[in-house]
């Protein structure tokens, strides 16, 4: 597979405290990738740098074979990166302008098709096209970050803990839109997430830990290495054909 | 009656006009999360600039607007570039800022003080004629008139920009949250440079129009006016430029009571006010929104 995004020992944090200590993953094209990581292994930050939200310390970004590692954020996003804080969306913009927002590279004869083609594949959106983003529920706003990442048409999609704050049912849901978006867009896709649920999701998954990666592999290796499994999903042997916990509620 | 009939008016038309030197300050605030200390001298530059205007080269008042609000945003340009993105950059920015646009406010006084000197300088209510206009029986000068207009359409045009712009979308992004902009794609430093001057422009115009209202210009106007327009921000909501109109209207016709009725006490009032909104409503008048975000 083709190698789309490419991060080479990547070092970054803020100010004096150095958070990602040399941290390397690649996305192939049309792959989604996990990772994985308790709180406050690096995980936003790692995404954050990536969108050019932290600046780099060290390191390199290769994107569709360009070096993105100093440029600016909005131009990372010209490039085809779309990057979906925990947030998502701005709360004091209505789903409209949102939307609009989200393709602000775009003609407004593009935004307009490529928003009809949210609303069909966001119903609930469409209900209330009028609507501050801060007056939709949990489950709305997420969709609303989702449909304004998409807005850009990216060619990557990084998202930032997609089920914090949502119930399972929603969390169930999430997962749905996204391995949907994921066959009909052919997107490629970088989670970060504590909840393991999303393990079903992802061809490829990487462990972050104190700011650098432990793990690469698939699912299945993942689920061979006892020593992975127990510390960071706390899913011992006699246990593994429970459903996962979330890692963050791991001791 | 007839004198609590007319302090209204006063106080609505006196509130227009406030809300116009107060909307610079919180347009600037909103995307910077800045206080520009020396927001009141710039309303002070433009008014030396339409006096020098209309007293050597006898240009209006009204048609001074564009050519005055043009020097501003000239003038805006390389001073937010020459400040504003080391200050984002460094550890503190908002008690730098303060420090900054502090300096930035004596200077600016000093100059003016060493080139004009510290006397006051009036234009004429005339400028715009003899006549004037009644409302409800009251009869107010015509210059009145033609500062709530104009201040009138320069909310109308910040209104217009903010909600029907691609840009004015993007600014109300970044008042809402910088991050959340800059990975929409939105060039968050033109957007943040085009603000600070459109900031600067409100308070040039409300410079122009400050000889009709206040009366004179002078060069330690601008303190006094930098604490009143940050009362007015309070009032109405900090980072919601259009809450900056009813803080405006809340002063102008609370001013206006007291000089009716207790005018000795009409000096203290921005203070009282400050404090008041700080005590019970530290969100301002028009929510919590605009601040959360």
């Amino acid at each position: 597979m083709e190698t789309l995004l490419d991060l080479e020992a990547l070092e970054s944090g803020y100010g004096l405290i150095q958070v990602l200590w040399g941290s390397s993953l690649s996305v192939c094209r049309n792959q989604s990738v996990l990772l994985l990581g308790i709180n406050g292994a690096g995980k936003t930050t790692l995404l954050k740098t990536i969108a050019g939200l932290v600046p780099t310390w060290k390191g390199k970004i290769v994107f569709d074979g360009v070096d993105l590692t100093r440029l600016k954020p909005n131009l990372r996003i010209a490039h085809g990166i779309g990057y979906m804080s925990e947030l998502g969306m701005v709360p004091n913009l209505t789903v409209e302008e949102n939307l609009k927002l989200g393709g602000y590279f775009r003609t407004d004869k593009e935004n307009r098709k490529r928003a009809g083609e949210m609303f069909d594949y966001f119903p609930d959106l469409k209900a209330y096209p009028k609507r501050m983003g801060g007056a939709l529920s949990g489950g709305q706003r997420k969709m609303l970050g989702v449909a304004k990442t998409l807005m850009s048409m990216p060619k990557l999609v990084v998202m930032d803990e997609p089920s914090s704050g949502l119930s399972p049912k929603f969390v169930k849901k999430v997962i749905e839109v996204l391995k949907f978006l994921h066959e009909r867009e052919n997107l490629s896709m970088l989670i970060a997430e504590q909840n393991v649920s999303f393990l079903d999701f992802a061809q490829k998954i990487y462990i972050l830990d104190k700011g650098q990666v432990t793990f690469g592999g698939d699912v299945e290796e993942l689920k061979g290495n006892d020593t992975i499994r127990e510390t960071y999903f706390g899913i011992s042997q006699t246990v593994r054909s429970q459903p996962p916990s979330p890692v963050g509620e791991t001791p | 009656m007839n004198l609590f009939v007319y302090t209204i008016i006063a106080g609505i038309m006196y509130g227009i006009f406030f809300g116009l030197v107060g909307m610079g300050l919180n347009i600037i605030f909103g995307v910077l999360k800045m206080i520009n200390l020396a927001h009141g001298d710039f309303i002070m530059l433009g008014s030396f600039l339409a006096y020098w205007l209309y007293g050597f080269l006898g240009i209006n008042p009204l048609v001074a607007v564009p050519i005055v609000a043009a020097v501003f945003f000239l003038l805006g340009l390389p001073l937010y570039y020459a400040f504003v993105p080391r200050l984002i950059k460094s550890k503190d920015p908002e008690m730098l800022s303060f420090i900054l646009f502090f300096g930035l406010s004596q200077v600016m006084e000093a100059l003016v003080v060493f080139f004009f000197g510290n006397n006051q300088r009036s234009i004429p209510s005339t400028a715009f004629g003899s006549a004037g206009f009644t409302i409800f029986g009251q009869r107010f000068p015509i210059a009145w008139l033609i500062t709530c207009l104009v201040a009138l359409g320069a909310f109308g045009f910040v209104y217009w920009y903010l909600q029907h712009t691609r840009m004015g979308r993007a600014t109300r992004a970044v008042m809402a949250n910088r991050d959340e902009a800059l990975v929409s794609g939105i060039d968050v430093e033109r957007i943040s440079a085009l603000v600070f001057c459109m900031g600067l422009v409100l308070a040039s115009i409300a410079g122009i129009f400050s000889f009709f209202v206040i009366g004179a210009s002078y060069p330690s106007m601008g303190a006094e006016l930098t604490t009143v327009s940050f009362a007015i921000i309070v009032l109405g909501s900090l980072g919601d430029p259009l809450g900056t109109i009813l803080g405006g209207l809340i002063y102008g016709v609370a001013v206006m009571f007291m000089q009716s009725y207790f005018s000795s006490w009409a000096e203290i009032l921005p203070y009282v006010l400050l404090i008041a909104v700080m005590l019970f409503r530290p969100e301002g008048l028009v929510g919590k929104a605009a601040r959360s975000a």
